[in-house]
């Protein structure tokens, strides 16, 4: 239907990258600063650099350093994690549009996070847990579906959207026979929200997290030749199949840990990549501006879903608004171009 | 392009990785109490003994503690909100208290923490899903006293609990009294049609799917069947609440075969809105006891604190009352 | 946004049923339907002798049994029948506009629009009866149109691939604001998660009524312009050569479309699902003819429907599962062995 794709342009562009992930890096950091100084509880700049230098205690230390601090981080970090894993499967299905969810996987960890909170009533490690076990038995069970003498993209796409279409219907229902309030956490939990993240959390899923973006690094070379299609990286030494294979299970295991931590926080891994790669101007799919912008991204959006009403949202609130607004104008101006 | 990529992307997790270990071994030292004199008591509660003051100054109840503390006079200076619905039943005196107070969140798990520690309150009271507040205990407890309930905590408990932690057990006694005085009026004057009447309590709430109704067996009901004695039909042990399940409104029908049929009405005994429903079908109207005036709307304000708990028991006076002799 | 993500590969490669065939499909269809409009008056959640249902139909009484036939059962089967032809119809509609075989009605923002105007009414006006709700959804799904075509306007004419792009942005910012709405005022979330469900349970007829002249009109529109869609189908300008006019069949498709779907919409809330596997398995089945695909999506999405419908009726008992919900855990194992079976699995 569209292809996001201008023609090849030279590598005497690849300074631009760099000094594009400068910027990037800096606009984080503003918007850091920016969140760790502001919040309901009135603190001046001198106490929040205190509490961060810890100078305080207490309460200031507790809101800047226990509250504040890993809300930030965990933004940062959980933002990375799904712009290299839009960035990976855009890559890898050569589709300006796809991202994991495509092979059910988001309803999947919905489903399970669901159960544990309505059924189990369970703590937040048990809901990780289901999240993870949901979404990966959905993708398995998807591929395993689609398979028949191999893998074909079309199959794929038909048996996600049929089981997709199935654990929708068995989220919509379980969520219409729970109590209220617990319904709305879990409603909560499914827009995708940062409220009430502790260090334990970010430190962990931050620690899965790096594992991942490492191993996509180390894959980001045969990433790029097999953008030129499969033959052709093939005929360069790459083994298609297995990296492939290697690709897909990091974009995935990406994404679910964002999802197991927080929900799943939509459009951020579908807007990076696009973003980055016109900042950057390159011809395919890099990973670093992908990463920073996806990190600014969840950063200013939390920032936004924080402050924009009486009580603060679900940053997958204001994700999805931003990213539908975005992916407009952005797709727009390039499908009149093309007109 | 790509050597360039994979070293930038290499950095950037090494980096996120260091940045991460860094930060979190930030120490957390944040138990600084200052010097105090204030008095001070310990309750009991689902989250264990905790010492709070014991003239609390600045209450915020959070979850379904609002309502019931405003009801024994408390008046805290920060809450979750409450419905609209609920709202519209309660005193005038009480809904002013309530809108006096700053709203932290629409229910327990969005609570703004930082709008509420803003508040400096010294004692949160907190009742809600067990899992929920393990989530907020934390951030809770640096704040001020926490006080917790789970769901599953009975009413009359509750509010003996509430009372205590929220200084008002004054209010309190008062209305133990009369309820302990209706009760036993009511049982004496209605102690035969107790005896030996099939009841079925049916309701229907905003939740409810299109084209169905509920045999309810919580709420205000539950007050008939165990403070009361009256006979209405009960989930069997370890079951779900008979409520939760939706019936259609085909099986309207089937209950052709209690003898009266109680469900829920405003104050001013007109069918609550998501009920009329059911009373506009042609099975309601076919119904044998609404025929025969053995169908009785009953106004249920709230069933987890005194006050409105006493208000039904009037209602349900005066419903009783209305029944024609068999 | 997985649909948006196919490209449509131009008319079939698999071999296509002669006209005898498939005209012999359809009677199948239609005898199977008229079999479940009677099961859906027959079977229901308590048990009534069949006698009784005949006299609730031919002889009525005022017998409390008569009246769960005549203002239950009988009004839910209409419901059923007349949402489930609209589904299937601007399913295959939006297909064949937008030449994406996985193509459902909400990609164009409609399913978005009517859910974000319920949610107003509800959570902003205090609307509170179906009756309400029914043209909000109506007139949510039809601005949301009127702006996807507003936008799709390009200086070519109308272009579907800007609609759709359109049509999924509005809908994101549209669901996003109505989760904000939802999530912070917890009556309205109460009634939206009944309302997104998709139901077809107290329908009465007289709410169903008013809205099926729109739904005729959309049939009537669908039908008009289904030569022009199969000479389109062959790409624009082979059809413009054809003497196609090109923008004039678009508006009016979407008007078809939209009419259809949120007709349907409003009658029973966003049923997902339907409009995007029958018409698939319509074109399956008998190739790329729109006619065909019409005749065949207008008998088997109802057929889908009531047949969920019946099933929701009885697997809970004594409760019942909304049917938007049954509706893909019927469909979605049939479109997966579908899939698996075939053999080219193009188009």
């Amino acid at each position: 239907m569209l292809v996001l794709r201008h023609g090849r342009i030279a590598v005497r562009l690849e300074w631009r990258s760099v000094v594009v992930c400068a910027v990037l890096a800096l606009a984080a950091a503003g918007v850091a600063v920016l969140a760790l100084m502001t919040g309901s509880y009135q603190l001046g700049p001198g106490q929040v650099v205190s509490a961060l230098t810890g100078g305080e205690t207490g309460l200031v230390h507790d809101i800047v350093v226990e509250w504040r601090l890993p809300r930030v981080a965990a933004a940062l970090v959980f933002g990375a994690a799904l712009g290299v894993s839009g960035a990976v499967f855009q890559s890898i299905l050569r589709n300006p549009l796809a991202d994991p969810g495509i092979i059910g996987f988001s309803q999947g960890s919905y489903t399970g996070a669901l159960i544990v909170i309505l059924v189990v009533n369970g703590t937040y490690w048990q809901l990780v847990g289901g999240a993870l076990v949901g979404g990966m038995a959905t993708a398995l069970a998807v591929y395993l579906l689609a398979h028949r003498r191999g893998v074909q993209g079309f199959r794929l796409i038909i048996v996600g959207i049929g089981v997709s279409a199935m654990l929708d219907s068995l989220n919509t229902w379980l969520i219409l026979k729970a109590e209220l309030e617990q319904a709305m956490a879990a409603a909560a939990w499914g827009a995708g929200s940062l409220n009430g993240v502790s260090w334990d959390r970010v430190v962990i899923g931050g620690a899965c997290i790096a594992v991942f973006l490492l191993m996509a690094a180390m894959l980001s070379r045969p990433m790029r030749q097999m953008e030129l299609g499969d033959d052709a990286a093939a005929s360069q030494g790459v083994r298609v199949s297995p990296v492939r294979l290697g690709l897909i299970a990091v974009g995935v295991a990406l994404t679910a840990t964002v999802t197991a931590a927080s929900g799943p926080i939509a459009f951020i891994s579908l807007l990076a990549p696009q973003i980055a790669r016109r900042l950057a101007r390159t011809a395919g799919i890099t990973l670093a501006p992908a990463a920073l912008v996806g990190a600014l991204l969840c950063l200013a959006a939390d920032y936004i879903a924080q402050h924009i009403a009486p009580t603060p949202l679900p940053v997958g609130i204001i994700t999805v608004m931003l990213g539908g607004g975005y992916l407009g104008r952005l797709l727009f101006t390039e499908a009149r171009r093309r007109l | 392009m790509t050597m360039t990529t994979l070293r930038r992307g290499t950095a950037l997790a090494a980096l996120l990785s260091a940045t991460l270990v860094l930060s979190a071994c930030g120490d957390n030292s944040g138990d600084g109490t200052g010097a105090t004199t204030v008095q001070k008591r310990t309750v009991t509660a689902g989250n264990g003994a905790v010492e709070v003051p014991a003239e609390p100054q600045r209450i915020v109840t959070i979850g379904n503690t609002t309502l019931p503390l405003i009801d024994m006079g408390g008046k805290p200076v920060g809450v979750t909100e409450v419905g609209a619905s609920d709202l519209g039943l309660i005193p005038a005196e009480q809904k002013a208290t309530y809108e006096a107070a700053t709203i932290l969140g629409s229910s327990g798990d969005q609570v703004d923490m930082e709008k509420l520690a803003a508040l400096k309150p010294d004692v949160i009271l907190a009742q809600m899903p067990k899992s929920e507040f393990e989530g907020i205990e934390k951030q809770l407890a640096s704040v001020a006293p926490t006080v917790f309930w789970g769901l599953d905590v009975e009413w009359k408990a509750l509010a003996g609990g509430l009372a205590e932690a929220g200084n008002v057990t004054g209010g309190l006694s008062g209305q133990k009294a009369e309820f302990e005085k209706k009760i036993a009026k009511i049982k004496e004057t209605y102690g035969k049609v107790i005896a030996d009447t099939e009841f079925v309590n049916v309701d229907r709430w905003e939740s409810s799917d299109p084209g169905t109704f509920s045999v309810a067996d919580f709420g205000c009901v539950e007050i008939a069947q165990g403070d009361l004695g009256m006979n209405f039909p009960k989930a069997a042990a370890g079951a779900d609440p008979l409520g939760w399940t939706a019936l259609p409104f085909e099986q309207i029908a089937g209950l052709s075969k209690y003898d009266v049929i109680t469900y829920p009405v405003d104050a001013e005994g007109k069918p609550k809105a998501p009920f009329a429903p059911v009373v506009e079908t042609n099975t309601w109207k076919a119904l044998p006891a609404v025929n025969s005036g053995r169908a009785l709307g009953v106004f249920c304000p709230g069933n987890n604190s005194y006050g409105p708990v006493l208000r039904y028991l009037d209602s349900l006076d005066t419903a009783l009352a209305t029944l024609p002799a068999k | 946004m997985t649909a948006l993500a196919l490209r449509h590969d131009g008319p079939g490669t698999v071999p296509v049923p002669g006209p005898r065939r498939r005209l012999i499909g359809l009677v199948v269809a239609l005898v199977v339907l008229l079999l479940l409009l009677v099961l859906s008056v027959m079977i229901g959640s308590t048990a009534i002798a069949p006698s009784v249902v005949w006299d609730a139909l031919f002889h009525p009484s005022a017998d409390i049994d008569q009246f769960a036939i005549r203002d239950y059962r009988l009004p839910r089967t209409v419901a059923g029948l007349v949402v489930g032809a609209a589904l299937g119809v601007s399913g295959a509609l939006i297909q064949a506009l937008t030449r994406n075989p996985l193509a459902d009605p909400g990609i164009l923002g409609l399913h978005a629009g009517a859910s974000f105007a319920v949610t107003v009414a509800v959570g902003l006006l205090g609307v509170r009866d179906i009756g309400g709700y029914m043209w909000f959804a109506f007139a949510g799904a039809l601005i949301v149109t009127l702006m996807v075509l507003a936008l799709g306007a390009t200086r070519q004419g109308q272009s579907p691939v800007v609609m759709v792009l359109a049509g999924v942005c509005i809908g994101a910012v549209l669901r996003g604001a109505g989760s904000a709405l939802e999530l912070t005022n917890p009556a309205a979330f109460d009634v939206m998660r009944a309302w997104n469900a998709g139901s077809i349970v107290a329908r009465p007829l007289d709410l169903v009524w008013p809205i099926v002249p729109f739904l005729v009109v959309g049939l009537v529109l669908a039908v008009v312009v289904s030569g022009s869609l199969n000479a389109m189908a062959l790409g624009d300008d082979l059809a413009a050569a054809q003497g196609v006019r090109l923008t004039r069949t678009r508006v009016l498709a979407i008007i078809a479309l939209t009419l259809l779907a949120g007709g349907a919409t409003a009658i029973a809330g966003p049923i997902g699902f339907v409009g995007l596997m029958v018409p698939h398995v319509a074109r399956w089945i008998v190739g790329p003819n729109q006619r065909w695909i019409f005749a065949y999506s207008v008998l088997l999405a109802p057929i889908l429907l009531l047949a969920s419908d019946i099933l929701g009726r009885v697997v809970m008992h004594p409760s019942e599962i909304p049917v938007g919900i049954v509706t893909a855990f019927v469909g979605a194992p049939v479109l997966i062995v579908l899939v698996r079976r075939k053999k080219a699995s193009r188009l």
